[in-house]
């Protein structure tokens, strides 16, 4: 009988000898599984790496798509998503255009507007600046024409 | 990143003691053909581009991950949740001499007899009572560690606690089948 070491260290590796023996005996467990379990097992696994393969080309899609898109260059037709996206920075510019066209026209129509409103609002018509006797009056330098004004 | 050979291999080995490992958990042969299979899909469409290094570790902490789920779902269900709540295991003061189990196997030889066949299976059928009465933690480390052959760390990591927990575990659990394969006479 072999003599028994007292260390931890020993204990440990006998622990570890007794688990390694007990998962043999699971090894041989496994191997006697049912044929239909084993057929069912065949089949998971088939599907799985089916699985995989419809998994990883569309990966691979759409990181071509993404490095097109963020190089703004035409594709090669294939997908009509990968023509939207890079359609996409057009439109932006094209619409921003019409904005600023639109933005300017009413701030012109706004100033001409204000002007309008000024002369309307003042005493004096408007006929009167086409009149040349007025204008000349306004061009002489008489203070007291100012104040009786 | 795992080509498709590599995955097809990798599942061919690791298959059968997926199962197993499984039934011992859930018991019912059914829904653990189920877990295995979900497991397998999950590895397949999200981890189809890690190195097939990673794939043993990924794949188990996968199938621990839906054997939990599908305890979760039972649960949900009201229907039978046997023993997976028993996370922590109980103290076991009874020291158990692992030396005399090894020395006892060193004098044994393999014999390929038909009685023998016959005695092996029964034993085997009591290893796996046994197995299946351990903790689930206990059990889940012991597998992982030893039947799964992944270290300490990779253990860990798969079970989600610490290496000492792992250690901790897996020595109780051989205590406990040390201890209840002697009572039932059955050296290995």
């Amino acid at each position: 009988m072999t003599p028994i070491p007292t260390s931890a260290t020993n204990s440990v590796r006998a622990q570890e000898n007794y688990a390694r023996r007990l998962v043999h005996q699971l090894d041989q467990s496994a191997d006697q599984l049912p044929h239909a379990v084993l057929e069912r097992l065949r089949a998971a696994r088939v599907r799985a790496v089916a699985s995989r393969k419809s998994h990883v080309p569309q990966t691979a899609q759409s990181f071509q798509q993404m490095g097109s898109s963020l190089a703004i260059t035409p594709n090669d037709g294939s997908s009509s998503w990968s023509k939207l996206i890079s359609f996409l920075p057009l439109l932006a510019l094209v619409l921003g255009l019409i904005g600023i066209h639109e933005l300017q026209n009413d701030r012109n129509a706004h100033e001409l507007a204000s002007i309008d409103q000024a002369l309307l609002l003042d005493e004096l018509p408007p006929d009167a600046y086409t009149d040349p006797g007025f204008l000349k009056f306004l061009s002489l330098p008489n203070p007291q024409n100012a104040d009786n004004r | 990143m795992a080509s498709e050979l590599e995955l097809a291999d990798f599942l061919k080995g690791v298959e059968k003691r997926a199962f197993k490992r499984s039934l011992y958990h859930v018991r019912d042969e059914e829904a653990a053909l189920d877990i295995v299979q979900d497991s397998m899909m999950k590895l397949a469409e999200h981890y189809a581009d890690k190195p097939a290094g990673e794939l043993p570790m990924l794949f188990q902490r996968i199938l621990s991950n839906t054997t939990l789920d599908w305890f979760r779902r039972q649960k949900t269900k009201n229907a039978l949740f046997s023993n997976f709540n028993d996370f922590e295991s109980t103290e076991n003061g009874d020291e158990v001499d692992f030396l005399e189990f090894s020395s006892h196997t060193q004098d044994t030889e393999m014999s390929e007899s038909a009685e023998n066949t016959v005695s092996q299976a029964q034993n085997l059928q009591e290893i796996e009572q046994e197995i299946k009465k351990l903790p689930a933690r206990q059990r889940e480390a012991f597998l992982l560690r030893y039947w799964e052959e992944l270290d300490v760390s990779e253990t860990a990591a798969a079970m989600g606690c610490s290496e000492g927990s792992v250690k901790t575990h897996c020595s109780r659990a051989v205590h406990a089948l040390m201890t209840a394969l002697k009572a039932r006479g059955i050296h290995i």
